[in-house]
């Protein structure tokens, strides 16, 4: 059953320098429960691709459909793990967490017992009336993915969630997305620059062209989970796909002129 | 507690006392400097560097507060202020956050209502006022009504201004989150706007204090604007500077009490933006 599907999709920015092409002629089909992981040079389109299956933007052509109905903004059955963290500053750490339970009108002892379960899993119980501004990049992006899990949504899209992060929280926050995945099997569409990240989570990873806003190459991954980044089958096809990533950015580079030995 | 702990506790003590300190020496450095000022300006004037008519003895000051103070006409005179003061600029609160919110959402009514603002915020308030006595007559609302001119736009702006800036991503995630509706506006976008909502308050109270004074100067019914009138008309100079003094003491002190206040509410989320 096809759950997420993008139909010749573009969308148009207009640069400075003329026309950019965020995404154009974009097909994709995600089934219910797939873990798709998009990879790409910085400014593939990537962001672009994600906004769009939020419903942040409309696209210029083309439709967005989940569950066969064309989405027409954003929903509650979607949600966004941002690459910045984009939790409120007026808020605790709890209150965060909890305030999408707030605006679905459920009740204060429900939502403080899930909220303290959350910041269990994600380690920051000690942490639970710290006001944002006091975390650390790698805390902030902890609670920002204890507020997607709290929501519960049928499809979690990833922004780069873990780019900024140190490798020991990187691992215990892919320990705990894998954990997540296997017992709910959400559709989860993921975005991340790291092409071992990639494999090591995704059920599918999707090459980006550097330009154009296209798909390059799909790799299914048929590895059995639970992966690890250092496995060494995990670094085979992550090697694979750099490869042809290198490839794909020289190929730009010398179609804009560029020499590069 | 380990040694460890309770080194880690000494030194948050340390830091709590460090923090205190710096308080304390502010306000020290504060008080002394206004206490020097003082006693420049009695110095001089006991050298006789100018004719006494024209700025009087700290001394003669200081007899003319005592002296409103006791027979009550001063106390009477603030009390007047304050009560059109915080009737005026409470309905400017009123309305202008609200509508600010709005003007900062809604294009069409910012492209009319809004122009209109920043028409309106060119016009000093006191131009109301013949307008003002025209309509309600020499009366608390036709001061209120200058108060309100002064003010409400200033408010409507700054807030305004605040919502227009509030970053995309708070506004996806509040969409993504489920606030919609009045919730939005109610959790999201007020708290969102908080900053700019303390900022547009105290640029909405000094105008509205200003507007107030010129009302009162050029109005003679009673309040601190119009004992400085009398004091000029008597020739009574240590009035005049006595209300001069009244006058910034109350603006001194709201922004004590009541800005700071929300200044450091802010800082303390925010981390940024309050003083300390
Ligand atoms: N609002 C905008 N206005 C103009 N151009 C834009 C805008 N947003 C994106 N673009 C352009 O669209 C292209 C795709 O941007 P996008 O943010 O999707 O890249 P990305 O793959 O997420 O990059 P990164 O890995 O660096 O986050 C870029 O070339 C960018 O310059
Ligand atoms: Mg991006």
């Amino acid at each position: 059953m096809t759950m997420v599907e993008l139909k010749n999709v573009s969308r148009v920015y207009l640069g400075q320098s003329g026309p950019v092409y965020g995404l154009s002629g974009f097909d994709l089909r995600i089934a219910e429960g797939e873990f798709v992981c998009i990879v790409g040079p910085s400014g593939c389109g990537k962001t672009t691709l994600l906004n769009i299956v939020a419903g942040f933007e409309p696209p210029d052509l083309g439709e967005v459909l989940i569950d066969g109905d064309k989405i027409a903004g954003p929903g509650t059955n979607r949600f966004v793990m941002f690459q910045e963290h984009a939790l409120f500053p007026w808020l605790n750490v709890s209150q965060n967490i909890m305030f999408g339970l707030k605006m679905a009108g459920i009740p204060k002892r429900e939502r403080e017992e899930r909220t303290a379960a959350l910041l269990k899993t994600v380690n920051l119980s000690d942490f639970s009336t710290a006001w944002i501004h006091e975390l650390s990049g790698g805390m902030k992006q902890r609670v920002a993915l204890a507020r997607a899990l709290i929501m519960d949504p049928e499809i979690l899209l990833m922004d780069e969630p873990f780019g900024a992060l140190d490798s020991q929280t990187r691992d215990m926050l892919h320990e705990e997305v894998e954990l997540v995945w296997q017992r709910t099997r959400k559709t989860i569409l993921f975005v991340t620059h790291n092409v071992r990240e990639a494999v090591r989570l995704g059920t599918r990873v999707i090459l980006m062209t550097a330009k154009g806003g296209k798909i390059l190459r799909e790799y299914p991954i048929a590895l059995p989970r639970n992966r690890f980044l250092e496995d060494v089958e995990v670094v085979k096809i992550a090697s694979q796909i750099r490869d042809d990533l290198r490839h794909e950015v020289l190929r730009a580079a010398k179609e804009e002129g560029y020499h590069v030995d | 507690m380990s040694i460890e702990q309770e080194e880690q506790s000494d030194i948050a003590k340390v830091r709590f006392f460090a923090q205190g300190y710096h308080v304390w020496r502010g306000r020290a450095a504060r008080l002394g400097f206004f206490v020097l000022l003082i006693g420049v300006w009695q110095v001089a004037a006991s050298l006789e560097l100018w004719n006494e008519v024209l700025f009087p003895h700290p001394k003669e000051v200081a007899d003319a507060v005592v002296l409103g103070m006791r027979d009550g006409t001063l106390p009477q005179a603030i009390e007047a202020s304050m009560r059109r003061l915080c009737m005026g600029y409470g309905i400017s609160l009123l309305i202008g956050i609200p509508l600010g919110l709005l003007l900062g959402r809604k294009r069409l009514l910012d492209d009319t209502v809004g122009s209109l603002a920043v028409g309106l915020q060119a016009l000093p308030s006191i131009c109301w006022l013949p307008m003002a006595v025209l309509w309600f007559g020499l009366s608390e609302t036709a001061m209120q009504f200058v108060i309100i001119m002064g003010s409400l736009m200033s408010i409507t702006l700054a807030v305004r201004d605040g919502v227009k800036t509030i970053p995309t991503l708070y506004l996806r995630a509040a969409g993504i989150l489920g606030a919609t509706g009045w919730r939005f506006y109610w959790y999201v976008l007020l708290p969102a706007s908080l900053p700019a909502i303390i900022t547009g308050a105290k640029l909405g109270w000094s105008f509205a204090w200003r507007s107030l004074m010129a009302a009162e100067l050029l109005y003679v019914t009673s309040g601190i604007g119009s004992t400085l009138m009398m004091g000029r008309e008597l020739h009574n100079m240590a009035l005049v500077v006595a209300a001069m003094i009244l006058i910034i003491t109350i603006g001194l002190l709201t922004d004590r009490l009541i800005f700071r206040f929300g200044e450091s509410f802010i800082h303390r989320r925010w981390g940024f933006g309050g003083r300390d």
